[in-house]
């Protein structure tokens, strides 16, 4: 089942236009990969299909329900996730935290007057089994910026999944990751796909071939060629290319 | 029938001021394409090739001439749907700015939702990262799709000159803004200039 489609998508900036026509569709279950040279427009694109940028025409069609223009907080709600390129933690608190604000059980905590969410062991139960998921139980209660730079991507991810989403974004995960993490990441997406339905923006076109059911390739504002991984290879020009020892 | 791009006694001048005429440089074109091609152009840097892009989508004005796009008169179309008819790509993104002097309310319909005639501006190939394969099957989808397109390279690898020969039907040499359509890439290779500028990356000669 097709969760997510977008269909015509364009945006411009004054004179400059950063996206012409983007058309993907995104399957139930399937990690989607998106990729495409350097100014591209990758991520003008991320932030269109994530609610950040409202596109100038074309539609977004999740789970039957038209979100284009939609602000970002009711996308988010209706179940949509998403990662930072820059991230985004809270570094004077324990790890556990960043994941407990992002509970929707937490946030309906916070408007009543007795309630709190630190003291609750259903929440803390429900945060660690999602720092679990990202394999960071572990380091539940240590504090945040000790944690390595592959682990606060790991972190990210885990605030992103708190919030109990469909489908998850992710904006250049590998961004600033050494070999290991990057290995250690693409692990941890494996171990997701087979709950979340996963789109990852990635310039790194080996990560994403190793992982993508399908991918979309955009460039010049628009998706040149799309298919599995093994159809992209199969290209004459991309066996010629340092790419054909990534699969 | 109509032609699909017809380039009609089109000459730009630039000069060197308004009290002083003298021409700096002057670009002239004729040339048709009847139907949907993908069309090689190449020529020494400060040839006209930019010009000629700027012209045939209407985001620079010519001196005399014409240029019809599916028999439209491109510079008499609204500047608000010209990038319906023609689109310059630059090496990454695109820009789209168009002046006239008339206003758009006197000016034609594009009469055409998604544009015809599709100009790349040295697109970036390099091998290594295997986004030629992508490019190349994007160019050829254009133009399944009843598309014009235009490839702007400055060959400097004998691979660039091995992408020309793949992909393109038609060529087009610009040389100190005179403008020569080819049929063919044996055309293109047996044309003086053309082979003065391609040097060493022709068939046969020493690297």
């Amino acid at each position: 089942m097709t969760l997510f489609q977008a269909t015509g998508l364009q945006k411009r900036f004054g004179a400059r236009v950063v996206l012409e026509n983007i058309t993907l569709g995104i399957e139930e279950g399937t990690v989607h990969g998106i990729m495409g040279p350097n100014g591209a427009g990758k991520t003008t694109c991320f932030h269109l299909l994530t609610g950040h940028h409202a596109p100038d025409a074309g539609s977004i069609v999740f789970a039957g329900r038209n979100i284009a223009g939609l602000p970002p907080h009711r996308i988010a709600r209706l179940g949509i996730a998403r990662s930072f390129q820059i991230m985004n933690l809270f570094d004077d608190t324990v790890v556990i935290e960043n994941v407990l604000l992002a509970l929707p059980a937490f946030k309906a905590q916070t408007g009543r007057i007795f309630g709190n969410g630190f003291a609750d062991r259903t929440l803390i139960d429900a945060a660690l089994a999602v720092l679990d998921m990202v394999g960071l139980a572990d380091s539940a209660w240590s504090k945040t910026k000790s944690l390595s730079y592959g682990n606060r991507r790991a972190l990210e991810i885990a605030v992103a999944l708190a919030a109990e989403p469909r489908i998850v974004f992710l904006d250049e995960p590998t961004s600033g990751l050494g070999v290991e993490a990057t290995r250690a990441l693409a692990a941890l997406i494996r171990r997701l796909r087979t709950r979340y339905t996963i789109c990852l923006i990635e310039h790194d076109m080996r990560f994403l071939f190793g992982l993508a059911d399908r991918i979309s390739v955009i460039h010049w504002g628009q998706v040149i060629t799309e298919g599995t991984p093994a159809e992209l290879m199969a290209n004459k020009w991309v066996a010629r290319s340092s790419l054909r020892e990534a699969v | 029938m109509t032609r699909m791009l017809e380039v009609r006694g089109l000459r730009k001048i630039y000069r060197r001021g308004l009290l002083d005429r003298t021409p700096t440089f002057q670009l002239s074109a004729d040339f048709a394409i009847d139907e949907p091609a993908i069309v090689g152009m190449m020529g020494p840097n400060g040839s006209g090739k930019t010009t000629l892009f700027e012209l045939v989508t209407g985001s620079n004005a010519p001196t005399e001439g014409e240029v019809l796009v599916q028999g439209r008169n491109i510079h008499k179309v609204r500047t608000d749907q010209r990038d319906r008819l023609a689109i310059h790509y630059h090496q990454s993104y695109q820009v789209r700015h168009f002046r006239s002097y008339t206003p758009n309310l006197l000016l034609d319909a594009a009469g055409s939702a998604y544009p015809l005639v599709h100009l790349f501006d040295e697109p970036q190939f390099n091998t290594q990262d295997g986004y030629i394969g992508f490019m190349l099957d994007f160019f050829r989808k254009l133009r399944a799709q009843g598309r014009l397109v235009f490839l702007c390279v400055h060959p400097n690898e004998r691979f660039h000159l091995e992408i020309i020969e793949e992909i393109c039907e038609r060529f087009i040499f610009v040389q100190k803004g005179t403008v020569t359509a080819l049929d063919t890439f044996d055309a293109l290779l047996a044309h003086e200039p053309a082979r003065a500028y391609l040097g060493t990356l022709l068939p046969g000669a020493r690297p």
